[in-house]
């Protein structure tokens, strides 16, 4: 095999060799990335609890329900906790373009609830004991420089202040997950303070509970408990309905439509949009070369080795691509891990993922030079040293 | 050992247009070992189809065609490469030589078929392309040479592997009459101090003048055969 033609044909088109190792990169880096979605979301419902329920509103997500409601359900036989969790949707008011998820949370029952949560700086106690205290996360504190001790100003869209100033957080402490289904970009707050801030007129916004969480005690059966409190409240005022953790993370997701099928989509198209320009390439690389292959033909070199020069070099070009996308996602998969956390915490590459890349870049590397390659093979000897180059 | 080259009853008929052209018809012809042939006639008379068919370029049709020990005819493709790979070396009109590759480069390609370490190889080319009086364009590419340096770097890879055979297709074609007359002379110096046979393809009755004999063919059949030996008393052009 000459591999140093095969090196030298390469770097002959050093253009036009650039542009598709640069198309095969950002193919290989946007598969790996929309794989480290798919999977990121796999991994996040997949680690959902087990002995957690959430109750929701049977109508919508969106719509609150009554705060009686945690009172009701507290005799039903295997509920251990239950943690009220109401959506605040503000915004930084230093960074008023920025998205971070704030809930309203009962801090009683959250931490027992979320063993997965631990405190790595300040006092979950001092927490507790604020009205005005929130807890947030490590990436979120790092993101804006926050400090335990410190008070943050967040502006409320849907829960705003009557005196038109921002509401004032405190932060108590700093924690961190050890599950993917729970990001560190979030920000925990008193549920209560919420509530008084309505009930006084010092604050306007939609009365209520988002969703409650139930925290199951050990060995009971969720189905069970499920009937119980959707039973409960059949009649109204509000119906419910009760699911696991995963299922209301796996709906959640769900509400941005058929995500990981719509990802595939994408990643479909786009590999297909590169093989064709990896191929067009090649095709095109081999008609160039139809007088060379007909040179090493006459020299004695055999059909084989004309077809393996092709292949070879649409897997060279594709693999260097291949490499270089990897390398791409790599460098850029922590900033895309602080920009995803709220939505996929499990967002992340795993070797899954840097296999499908350059899997499909040698496929695509193969398939594009097996036509030229083909089409090498075939040429006879007189006819390729005939063509006028 | 210097080859021979028998053709027996060889035809050779092309197919275009739904037309079909016979350019050899039952052309026999011996020639030689160690001899420089021209091989002339008007153009369709079958020159070049003789040139690749004793290259193991082409099948014949019908008839058979040996060179030294090897009946062609009896070769599939792949036997045929591998024979043309030790046997035979091959100059071209327009040199056919690889642009992405220095001159070394494309004297050692055909050597890459040998049983040759990297150093065998390098040192074959570079005494290649010595013989050729080229020691000093080495690593120059085709696109730094002129056209007669382009040929000698062809000629330097058709002797590379030392074949028997050497086969030129209008060598001169695409020269001025100094750089092919010294192309001729490198030609005529490989056959005569090498004992190289030498089938040579031309339009040129000077270049022809650097042939032992000259092979005069018809519409596929053979014409006649000058001797410039008898002709020059000392054999060619000198």
């Amino acid at each position: 095999m000459p591999w140093r033609l095969l090196f030298r044909n390469v770097l002959g088109h050093p253009v036009r060799s650039l542009l598709t190792i640069g198309s095969v990169a950002v193919a290989v880096f946007l598969i790996c990335m929309l794989h480290a979605v798919t999977s990121g979301l796999t991994r996040t419902l997949s680690a959902a609890a087990s002995n957690r329920l959430v109750v929701q509103s049977a109508v919508s997500l969106f719509v609150d329900l009554p705060l009686s409601y945690q009172q009701k359900m507290a005799p039903v036989p295997g509920i251990e906790a239950i943690c009220k969790w109401q959506w605040f949707g503000g915004r930084y008011e230093q960074d008023k373009g920025g998205f971070f998820a704030q809930f309203g949370i009962d801090p009683e029952t959250f931490l027992p609830s979320y063993p997965e949560i631990t405190i790595a700086e300040g006092s979950y106690d001092e927490f507790a004991k604020n009205r005005s205290a929130c807890v947030v996360g490590e990436a979120l504190a790092r993101k804006y420089d926050w400090q335990v001790g410190q008070t943050v100003p967040i502006l409320g869209t849907i829960f705003t202040r009557n005196d038109g100033r921002p509401w004032e957080f405190t932060v108590a402490g700093l924690y961190k997950s050890s599950s993917a289904s729970i990001d560190e970009q979030t920000m925990y707050f008193h549920y209560d303070y919420l509530r008084e801030s309505l009930e006084t007129g010092g604050a306007s916004g939609p009365q209520g509970v988002g969703v409650y969480v139930l925290r199951l005690a050990p060995g009971t059966d969720p189905l069970g408990v499920q009937q119980a409190v959707d039973g409960m409240f059949e009649n109204g005022p509000q119906r419910v309905q009760t699911t696991t953790e995963a299922e209301f993370n796996r709906q959640f997701v769900s509400m941005l439509g058929d995500v990981p099928t719509l990802l595939q989509m994408v990643g479909g198209a786009v590999l297909f949009a590169i093989f064709f320009a990896v191929l067009n390439t090649m095709i095109m690389a081999g008609r160039e070369r139809t007088r060379d292959l007909g040179v090493l033909k006459a020299l004695g070199f055999t059909n084989g080795v004309s077809a393996a020069l092709l292949v070879a070099e649409s897997l060279l070009v594709c693999s260097l691509g291949a490499g270089l996308g990897v390398l791409l996602g790599l460098v850029l998969e922590k900033p895309f891990q602080v920009a995803t956390a709220a939505f996929i915490p499990g967002f992340g590459f795993d070797t899954n993922t840097l296999l499908l890349g350059a899997g499909i870049a040698v496929a695509i590397g193969l398939l594009s030079g097996l036509v030229p390659g083909w089409r090498a093979a075939k040429l006879t000897t007189v006819g390729a040293l005939r063509e006028v180059g | 050992m210097a080859a021979e080259i028998d053709i027996r009853s060889v035809t050779k008929t092309y197919h275009r247009g739904g037309e079909a052209l016979r350019v050899l018809d039952e052309l026999d012809l011996q020639m030689e070992g160690a001899t420089f042939y021209a091989l002339m006639g008007p153009s369709g008379s079958g020159k070049t189809t003789l040139l690749n068919l004793v290259g193991g370029l082409d099948h014949a049709d019908s008839g058979q065609v040996v060179v030294g020990d090897t009946d062609l005819t009896d070769l599939d493709g792949s036997g045929l490469a591998r024979w043309r790979a030790e046997h035979v070396g091959f100059v071209f009109q327009g040199f056919n030589l690889l642009p992405v590759l220095s001159a070394r480069e494309n004297v050692e390609l055909p050597l890459l078929l040998a049983p040759l370490s990297r150093q065998q190889r390098r040192e074959q080319a570079e005494r290649a392309l010595e013989l050729v009086g080229l020691a000093d364009r080495m690593d120059h590419k085709p696109r730094e040479l002129s056209g007669g340096q382009e040929q000698r770097v062809a000629i330097a890879r058709a002797i590379a592997s030392d074949p028997q055979v050497i086969l030129a297709d209008e060598p001169t074609g695409d020269l001025d009459r100094t750089t092919a007359d010294a192309v001729l002379d490198l030609l005529q110096r490989l056959n005569r101090e090498l004992h190289k046979t030498i089938l040579m393809v031309t339009h040129d009755p000077q270049a022809a003048g650097y042939a032992d004999k000259v092979i005069h063919l018809d519409k596929g059949k053979l014409g006649r055969i000058d001797d410039n030996r008898k002709a020059t008393g000392t054999g060619g052009r000198s």
